[in-house]
C-alpha cells in the first residue's frame, strides 16, 4: 500500500520534472533570437565584421567583447531611420483612425440589422482575406499611376495613398473582430436608449461606443500594427517621402557593407511601439483573434 | 452567422448607409483592381505599353502560356516556384500545427509560471515580420552567424554552410517561418482546449481510459472544427508567403528558393512585364481556390466547416 503510494508520488514528480523541462525548452526556443538580437545591438561593428565561426578565438559571442551604445546613438547615421520612423507613425496612425471610423458603423450594421445581403457582404469581407496580396498589387499600382496622371492627385509615395491602401487591408478583419465584440452587447441596451428618445445613430454614439471601447481599442491597435508591419505593398508603393520602417530597415545591409549592429538596434527600436500597444490591449486582441479565426 | 438576430426590416436603409464607406473602400482596393487584374492578364502590358495600359493590345491567353513556358527563364522559375511553395507550405504547416498543439496541451496543464509562458509564446507572433526575419537572417549568416557557430564548435560540420544561397535557403526560411508561425496555432488550439468540458475527461477516467485514449477519443475530435479552420488559414497564408522570402533572401531569392510572390513581384516591377505578372498571380489564386474547395469538400462531414 505504502509502496504504491510512493510510486504514484514519484511518477507525479517525474511528470512534473518533465513538464518543467519542456517548458524550459519552449522558452529557450522562443527567446534565443531575441537574446541574439539584443546582444548584436551592443556589439561594435569591428567585432561583428572580424568574427569568424571557424576561428575559435573569434567566434561570435553572446556577450559583446566591448559593449557599446554606439549602434543606438548612431541608428540614424547611415540610414535615415528617424525619418522612416516618422513616415511609419503618420501612416499607421492615419490607418488606425480611418479603419476604426469605417469599421465601427459597418460592424454595428452587421451586428444589429438583419438586412438583405448581410450574408453576401460578410462572405465578401472574409474572401478578401484569402486573396494573395500580389494579385491586386499589380492592377492597383497601374490604376494608381493612371489616376495620378489624369486627375493630377499623386497617390504613389504619398501619405494619403498609403493610408487609403492600408485602411482597406485592415477593414475586413477589423469588421469581423468588432462585430463579434458588439454581438456581446445585448440588443436591449440600444432599444432602451431609443425608447428614451435617442435616434439610431445617437444610440450608437452615446451608448454603444462607450460600452464597446475595449473592442474598438483592440481594432484600432490591430490596424496600427498591420500598417506598421506591412512589407509587400510598401516595397512597391512607397518611395523617398513615405518609406516605412518595415522596408527602410533593410537599408542597413547593402551591397557595399552590412551594418548588423545598427540593424539589430533599429529592430529593437521599431518593435517598441508594437510591443507596447499589443501588451496594453493583449486580452482583447487575443480574444478578437480567436473569435475572428474560429467564428468566421 | 450566429449572434444577435437583429431588428426588423423597416430600419434597413440606415444599415446600408453604415456599411457603405467600408464597401466603397474595399471595392476600390480589392474588387475593382482584381477585375482589372483579369483584364491586364489578357493584354500585353509591359514597359512600352504601361503608360497607356488600358489600350494595350489584347493577346488572349498568351501571358499565361508565356508565364508557364518552361523554355523561358520565367516559365521554368514559375514551375519551380509552385513546387517550392508547396514543399515549404507542407513542412511549415505540419510543423507549426504539431508544435502548436503540443505546446497548447502543455500550457493547458497546471504548473507554476503558466501565465508567464502564455504571454511569452505570443512574442514571435507579435514581433513584426521585418524584425523577426532580419534577426533570423543574422542568425543564418555563414561566417558570423549563431547557428554556424554551434555547428562548427560542436564539430557537426567541418566547413560552415552557406545557408541563404541556393537550396538550403528554402530550409532556412522554412525554419524561421515555423518559429514565427507556431504560436498562432498554439493560441487558437489552447483556446479550443479550454472549451472542452472537463466532465468528458472525468467520465473517461472513471471508465479507465488511458491518457492516450483520452487524447484520441476526446481531445482530437473536440479540436476538429478549430483544426480544420486553422489549417485552412495556414494554407492560404503560407501559399501567399512573401515577407519571409523577401526579407531573408532579397528581391531575387534564386531559383532554388523562388516562390510565386517573389517571382511575380520581380516579373512585374523589375522586368516590367505586368501582363505576365498578372497572369501568374491569377493562376496562384486559382490554385488556392482549388485547394480550398477540395479541402473543404474532403472534410464536408465536419460540422461547422461550411459555415465559413
Amino acid at each position: 500500500m505504502k509502496t504504491r503510494k510512493m510510486r504514484v508520488r514519484s511518477a507525479k514528480k517525474l511528470k512534473r520534472f518533465a513538464t518543467y523541462l519542456v517548458v524550459l525548452l519552449v522558452a529557450l526556443v522562443v527567446l534565443v533570437p531575441y537574446a541574439w538580437m539584443i546582444s548584436g545591438s551592443f556589439k561594435e561593428t569591428l567585432e561583428l565584421q572580424s568574427s569568424d565561426v571557424t576561428v575559435p578565438g573569434l567566434r561570435p559571442s553572446w556577450i559583446p567583447r566591448g559593449p557599446t551604445l554606439r549602434n543606438y546613438r548612431e541608428v540614424n547615421l547611415t540610414v535615415p531611420m528617424l525619418r522612416y520612423f516618422r513616415h511609419s507613425i503618420i501612416i499607421s496612425l492615419g490607418t488606425m483612425v480611418a479603419a476604426t471610423l469605417l469599421a465601427l458603423p459597418a460592424a454595428y450594421a452587421l451586428s444589429r440589422f438583419n438586412f438583405r445581403g448581410r450574408g453576401v457582404y460578410t462572405i465578401s469581407v472574409l474572401a478578401t482575406q484569402m486573396l494573395p496580396g500580389i494579385l491586386f498589387l499589380i492592377p492597383y499600382y497601374l490604376i494608381f499611376t493612371t489616376v495620378s496622371r489624369h486627375i493630377g492627385i499623386p497617390l504613389r509615395d504619398t501619405y494619403g495613398g498609403m493610408i487609403f491602401t492600408y485602411t482597406s487591408f485592415a477593414l475586413p478583419f477589423s469588421i469581423v473582430m468588432l462585430r463579434s465584440y458588439l454581438n456581446g452587447i445585448p440588443l436591449e441596451i440600444d432599444e432602451q436608449a431609443m425608447i428614451d428618445g435617442c435616434t439610431q445613430l445617437r444610440a450608437l454614439w452615446t451608448v454603444i461606443v462607450p460600452l464597446a471601447t475595449p473592442g474598438i481599442a483592440a481594432v484600432a491597435i490591430y490596424a496600427f500594427i498591420m500598417a506598421w508591419n506591412e512589407v509587400l505593398f510598401a516595397s512597391v508603393l512607397t518611395g523617398r517621402s513615405t518609406k516605412t520602417v518595415a522596408i527602410g530597415i533593410m537599408d542597413y545591409i547593402t551591397a557595399t557593407g552590412a551594418n548588423w549592429g545598427g540593424m539589430m538596434a533599429a529592430c529593437i527600436v521599431i518593435s517598441i511601439p508594437v510591443l507596447v500597444l499589443f501588451t496594453s490591449m493583449q486580452r482583447y486582441i487575443v480574444e478578437g483573434l480567436i473569435a475572428g479565426a474560429t467564428k468566421g | 452567422m450566429k449572434g444577435v438576430s437583429g431588428w426588423s426590416r423597416q430600419r434597413h436603409a440606415i444599415a446600408y448607409w453604415m456599411i457603405l464607406p467600408a464597401v466603397a473602400a474595399m471595392l476600390l482596393v480589392h474588387y475593382i483592381p482584381m477585375l482589372w487584374g483579369f483584364y491586364i492578364s489578357m493584354h500585353d502590358v509591359n514597359l512600352f505599353t504601361m503608360v497607356d495600359w488600358i489600350n494595350a493590345p489584347f493577346i488572349g491567353f498568351q501571358n499565361f502560356i508565356d508565364g508557364f513556358n518552361s523554355a523561358t527563364t520565367t516559365g521554368a522559375r514559375a514551375l519551380k516556384a509552385l513546387w517550392n511553395i508547396t514543399v515549404y507550405s507542407v513542412v511549415a504547416i505540419s510543423a507549426g500545427y504539431v508544435i502548436g498543439l503540443a505546446v497548447a496541451i502543455l500550457l493547458n496543464q497546471d504548473f507554476w509560471g503558466r501565465t508567464l509562458m502564455r504571454g511569452l509564446i505570443l512574442l514571435p507572433y507579435i514581433t513584426p515580420d521585418c524584425v523577426a526575419f532580419n534577426v533570423w537572417k543574422f542568425i543564418f549568416q555563414s561566417r558570423i552567424g549563431l547557428l554556424n557557430r554551434y555547428l562548427v564548435q560542436w564539430n557537426l560540420v567541418s566547413e560552415p554552410p552557406i545557408w541563404l544561397i541556393g537550396p538550403p535557403a528554402l530550409w532556412a526560411v522554412t525554419i524561421a517561418s515555423i518559429w514565427k508561425g507556431w504560436p498562432f496555432a498554439a493560441l487558437i488550439l489552447l483556446a479550443a482546449l479550454q472549451k472542452i468540458p472537463p466532465e468528458l475527461y472525468e467520465a473517461a477516467r472513471v471508465d479507465g481510459a488511458t491518457a492516450w485514449q483520452q487524447f484520441t477519443m476526446i481531445t482530437v475530435p473536440q479540436l476538429r472544427i478549430v483544426s480544420v479552420m486553422l489549417i485552412l488559414m495556414s494554407i492560404l497564408w503560407n501559399f501567399n508567403a512573401f515577407n519571409q522570402f523577401f526579407i531573408m533572401l532579397g528581391r531575387d531569392p534564386g531559383i532554388a528558393a523562388e516562390v510565386p510572390s517573389t517571382l511575380i513581384l520581380r516579373e512585374a516591377f523589375t522586368n516590367l512585364k505586368y501582363g505576365i505578372g498578372s497572369a501568374l498571380s491569377i493562376v496562384l489564386m486559382l490554385i488556392l481556390l482549388v485547394i480550398t474547395t477540395v479541402y473543404l469538400y474532403a472534410l464536408r462531414g465536419t460540422a461547422g466547416a461550411e459555415e465559413v
